[in-house]
């Protein structure tokens, strides 16, 4: 009589393509948070998002919690 | 690997510990936000720049509500992207780091990132609430602080590279080298340009706050990354065999 058996084989590779995005968003994040100053929406609304800041504002509080430099 | 399934555990995983932080830093560090942004405040109503009118405050309330809207949001992003580095660390280094659980793995590998890449920044540069920091040298301080995590980050993968190929005393030599070398950088590294004119309860409070708040969000992250990898196991490859 034949039995079958599992095996768990853990696999050492990090497909490239997941290690791109994934440093892809952790630019994106630490820009947004850490730093953005009207950077991001400048290229939807121009030169106004340096005055308007609503990312920057929206990302203050979280800013200066995280230990970013602010102002 | 199921490189989705990776993704997508390390995303899920960093959002909800960002989250996690941005619901506790309302009871945190928002307490002296809210105390040092008054003490500005003040100081534009003494300085004649602003004045305490009932129009002043329906704006600066609507101003602060959107700042503090914002805080579970940002430390959502904050938490995709420290927690996608997160992932691609533990990714490429699961298989040498100690324990038997996922769980186990990722507490000592967020334990080693939040002391390079956080703790030993944050004591050379440690968080400052508003009313400390002018608006020219915000440029200056974010490329100092960001170096710094930088060196210290770069610093601990060399001297973990020097670790594998030494064959003795390489534990002590590793970590001695690295106390060293950060040690130097700390001394190197200019200051902190701005002068500190708030009052320093405010500012301690404000950075134990910060600290704790921010080494909660490490320690959740890696509890829930490592739970998922260990439930999901996205680099199995199961494989049956026939007796």
């Amino acid at each position: 009589m034949s039995s079958v058996k599992e095996i768990t084989i853990s696999k050492q590779t990090v497909p490239i393509f997941a290690v791109v995005i994934l440093a892809l968003i952790f630019a994106f994040g630490l820009f947004l948070v850490g730093y953005d100053q009207g950077h991001l929406f400048s290229v939807v609304i121009g030169e106004q998002a340096y005055e308007d800041l609503y990312l920057h504002e929206l990302g203050h509080d979280m800013r200066h919690a995280a230990g970013f430099p602010c102002h | 690997m199921r490189q989705l399934l990776f993704i997508g555990i390390v995303l899920v995983s960093g959002f909800s510990a960002g989250v996690i932080l941005g619901l506790i830093n309302f009871v945190t560090t928002e307490p002296f936000l809210d105390r040092a942004i008054e003490l500005e405040n003040k100081a534009n109503f003494e300085s004649g720049e602003e004045k305490d009118t009932p129009q002043f405050r329906a704006e600066y309330n609507d101003y602060r509500y959107w700042q503090k809207s914002g805080m579970v949001l940002a430390g959502g992003i904050f938490g995709l992207g420290v927690g996608s580095l997160f992932g691609i660390v533990f990714g490429l280094s699961r298989d040498v780091l100690p324990g038997k659980h996922h769980v186990q793995k990722a507490l000592v590998l967020s334990g080693l990132m939040w002391f390079t890449i956080f703790m030993m920044p944050f004591f050379k540069y440690p968080a400052n609430p508003p009313t400390v920091g002018e608006p020219e040298t915000v440029v200056l301080r974010a490329v100092l602080y960001l170096s710094f995590i930088a060196i210290s980050g770069f610093g601990a993968v060399g001297f973990y590279q020097l670790y594998k190929r030494l064959e003795k005393n390489r534990k002590f030599v590793a970590f001695v080298g690295y106390v060293a070398f950060i040690s130097i950088a700390f001394v190197l590294m200019p200051s902190n340009p701005d002068k500190i004119t708030a009052p320093m309860d405010l500012v301690n409070g404000f950075r134990i706050m910060s600290a704790f708040s921010v080494s909660l969000f490490w320690f959740a992250n890696a509890i829930i990354l490592g739970s998922l990898w260990q439930r999901f196991q996205p680099d199995a490859r199961i494989k049956f065999e026939k007796h």
